[in-house]
């Protein structure tokens, strides 16, 4: 692949795209585990930076003129495909929108074979949410662009987990996690959302608890004791008081119906009324406690209508986030790449 | 010394070998090891002499070792010719110092037929490879696990086990039945032990590396019930039938092994194997980690974490990784390595398993489970024996007298397993420090990929000799 050139030569002086130049090693992000602390900072740092273009403040960038961004989504997906859609937009960037319906991938292409007719059709961004775990490093071993992995499987959702970092040092004085008391609840097994924040929110210095059901929270006692790449601590409970008990923020999971056919719970109602996030249980966390969810919600099942809703509530502020922390990720990524 | 073996190498493969050989020798059936002359003359062993004087030779250089028996592969002939054929399957069994190979039934359509087992020999023949195909044969009638397979017939055209492997047999009255039958006709009944129940959809050792990367645990508990639930029938049908033989087919927790070693204990006729590359490689393979089990874990029998160690150095979910059963801890490969020792596994059997890349170079999850590793066994075993992990007289032993012993008298064709003078030879000669690396293209398997892709094992492989006939004959160096 020739460079292009906008990848390299800033198109236009005080494009804030042209802080991603330089000493950014990851032309994939395929899952927050890969970054440092200081390269998490980065990606916040120029966040701040897009945001200005975000809110119109400024001119958009022409940091990915010409670049061609494609969307390739697996999994239906409102949320996380318009956020890449209006980052790639905002960094002047061709944009396409490939799912799984209505494409070869029904008639059963493989996915290399589609990364490849996507790649030969100018993609030179794959962004990947497919349901396997690991299906985006398969695509990173073979596609000569960029892969920035939008949720796959249980395992990963990096530009989720630091969008969450990204709102909650907004809002912590001096933008700081360290010793601050972080609650991921809900269905931790199956969430790419946890796993992928466990990464972020140790790195940050956080404490970090993960609470839910026994039946959902399986494994994670022994990553626990092992510590997040083999150092960082977080706690682990079924005890949803002693989680929330002081804390600064607690993020709740999506419950989907299928644990219930599976055999992990009994129901949803038995769900909601031990470990659905009410205004009662929130009382137990510091008072200015912040709420978050990455979406989609079960009101009334993972949290309250009136918690989801309340003045402590960042979740529509996660989703307008997502926009900046996605610029960030694809200006740095690409730079990485030319 | 190695330029003594390389002479040996100038027939064509299927020609009758010639030569003389002076080298390090073990023949686990006679327990003897040590420097001796060989003398071959039109494939017939005509002398072996073992020397006193050692000659300075030493286990460490060129070995000559009576030819390897593996119990479990997979040659995919008739149905899945793409990933492999009988042809191309026994020319790589030659290359890894096998002489004989048991072939898996699990073909399209399966092995369940007099005329399965017949074209299955017939392609052995046709391919020109001396070595010897052994036929095993589905336990069920196409192996669907309702009815049995005509057993009798399976064994008269050939068969030397029956096994529904792929799938462990599940109703619990076809199991008992095949297992007195098979023991009436005096063959072993091979299970590949598994309640599929606890494996629904699972994709990865039920461990850390599993929560870490979200993959769908497959609990070690799944084969343990199994083995156990099979050890009971065993109990039970050879209380009528003491010719039943069961053997179970690629252990792989500590567990499983506990209660054949208990089994073995109380005296009943069980048997099992575990492969290379469950006693080698374990699941923080999935993560990325690239160092044999034996690093993995401490002296004091603790599993290490790959994270903490920064041992993660390639990318995670290769799916050359993904394998039935699974790679597991740190802690079942040492069980598995211990066992082997011990003596309650009888053998290492590859479970050669090739696949396409169309089932291959796919997401981690949606790859066929298999790793064709029926030219990197003797390797990786080596490395455990360079490791100190294991006795080379062990590994010797669990590639030949002991799998001959699991097939047993029943197993029309599988040989001696020993440097006998008179009778057709089978052999192998290999350096035992000589080191190569796994390229996958270069090896004769048609399999697509291998998790050693680009890595250098000890042990190669410069003659295998099979019925007295040149099977793999290695490149001349001088």
């Amino acid at each position: 692949m020739s460079p292009n050139p906008a990848m390299v030569v800033p198109a236009r002086a005080g494009d804030p795209a042209d802080s991603a130049m330089g000493s950014w090693p990851h032309r994939h992000l395929l899952d927050a585990d890969a970054l440092t602390w200081p390269q998490m900072v980065r990606v916040m740092d120029l966040a701040d930076e897009m945001r200005e273009i975000f809110e119109r403040r400024r001119p958009r960038s022409e940091a990915l003129k010409g670049v061609g961004v494609t969307n390739l989504f697996y999994e239906a997906s409102t949320r996380t495909r318009v956020s890449f859609e209006v980052a790639a937009k905002h960094l002047s960037a061709d944009v396409v929108n490939v799912s799984a319906g209505g494409s070869s991938i029904e008639k059963g292409e493989s996915l290399l074979d589609t990364m490849r007719t996507l790649e030969a059709l100018g993609a030179r961004v794959l962004v990947i949410r497919h349901a396997v775990s690991g299906a985006p490093y398969l695509v990173a071993r073979e596609f000569r662009g960029s892969v920035i992995n939008a949720g796959d499987g249980r395992h990963a959702h990096p530009t989720q987990a630091l969008l969450d970092l990204y709102t909650l040092r907004r809002h912590m004085p001096e933008g700081s996690l360290e010793g601050r008391k972080v609650v991921i609840l809900g269905d931790v097994l199956h969430s790419r959302v946890a796993r992928s924040n466990l990464w972020t929110l140790t790195a940050a210095g956080a404490d970090v608890w993960v609470c839910g059901p026994a039946t959902l929270l399986r494994g994670f006692e022994a990553w626990a004791a092992a510590g997040v790449g083999g150092a960082r601590r977080f706690t682990v409970t079924s005890d949803v008081k002693a989680a929330l008990r002081g804390a600064d923020a607690v993020m709740a999971l999506r419950l989907q119906q299928e644990r219930m056919a599976a055999g992990l719970l009994p129901s949803v109602h038995e769900y909601a009324v031990r470990f659905g996030l009410t205004t009662k249980r929130l009382s137990f966390a510091s008072p200015g406690c912040l709420v978050m969810h990455p979406g989609p919600m079960n009101e009334g099942v993972e949290i309250a209508p009136d918690v989801a809703n309340g003045p402590r509530s960042l979740i529509t502020e996660q989703v307008a986030n997502g926009v900046p922390v996605r610029m960030a990720v694809l200006a740095l990524c690409t730079a990485a790449a030319a | 010394m190695s330029a003594t073996a390389t002479r040996l190498v100038g027939g064509q493969v299927g020609e009758r070998a010639t030569f003389e050989l002076t080298a390090w020798a073990l023949d686990p059936a006679a327990r003897r090891a040590g420097t001796a002359e060989l003398v071959i003359r039109d494939g017939v062993l005509e002398s072996i002499a073992w020397l006193d004087d050692p000659r300075g030779l030493d286990d460490r250089g060129v070995i000559v070792a009576p030819g390897f028996l593996d119990l479990h592969a997979h040659l995919r002939e008739p149905g899945g010719e793409a990933a492999e054929t009988v042809a191309s399957g026994l020319t790589a069994a030659a290359h890894g110092g096998f002489t004989a190979v048991c072939a898996m039934p699990n073909t399209t359509p399966p092995i369940d037929s007099a005329a399965a087992i017949r074209a299955t020999l017939g392609a052995a023949a046709a391919s020109g490879s001396p070595v010897r195909l052994l036929p095993i044969g589905a336990a069920t009638a196409g192996r669907a696990g309702e009815r049995l397979a005509p057993l009798g017939e399976l064994v008269d055209a050939g068969a030397v086990a029956f096994s529904d492997d792929g799938s462990p047999i599940q109703a619990t009255e076809l199991f008992p039945s095949a297992l007195a039958y098979a023991g009436m006709l005096g063959v072993p009944l091979i299970d590949h032990p598994e309640d599929s129940a606890q494996t629904v959809g699972a994709e990865a050792h039920d461990g850390l590396a599993a929560t870490v990367l979200g993959l769908r645990g497959w609990p070690a508990g799944a084969e343990a019930n199994a083995v156990a639930r099979d050890v009971a029938v065993l109990a039970e049908v050879v209380r009528d039938v003491p010719t039943a033989r069961l053997h179970l087919t690629h252990l792989s927790t500590a567990e499983s092994l506990e209660h054949v070693r208990r089994a073995k204990a109380a005296g009943l006729p069980v048997t099992c194997d575990v492969t290379p590359h469950h006693l080698a490689l374990t699941d923080e393979w999935l993560a990325g980690a690239r160092r044999w089990a034996w690093h993995a874990i401490d002296a004091d029998g603790t599993a290490r974490d790959p994270w903490r160690d920064g041992a993660i150095d390639a990318p995670p979910y290769d799916a050359a990784l993904r394998v039935n059963p699974p790679l597991r801890s740190p802690v079942d490969a040492r069980a598995c390595r211990l066992a082997l020792a011990d003596g309650t596994v009888a053998a290492v059997a590859t479970d050669h398993a090739p696949h396409t890349e169309v089932d291959k170079a796919v997401e981690f999850g949606l790859a066929k489970p298999g790793i064709a590793g029926i030219e990197t066994a003797l390797g990786v075993l080596i490395e455990a024996v360079d490791a100190g992990e294991l006795e080379l007289e062990t590994v010797v032993r669990a590639l030949t007298i002991g799998p001959a012993r699991v097939l047993g008298a029943g197993g029309t064709g599988a040989g001696v397993a020993g440097l006998v003078e008179g009778r057709p030879v089978d052999l192998v000669v290999f350096d035992r420090s000589e080191r190569w690396t796994v390229e996958p293209m270069a090896l004769r398997s048609k399999g697509f990929g291998h998790p050693l892709d680009g890595r250098s094992l000890p042990g190669r492989v410069l003659a295998t000799i099979a019925g007295g006939r040149i099977a793999y004959a290695g490149v001349e160096r001088d």
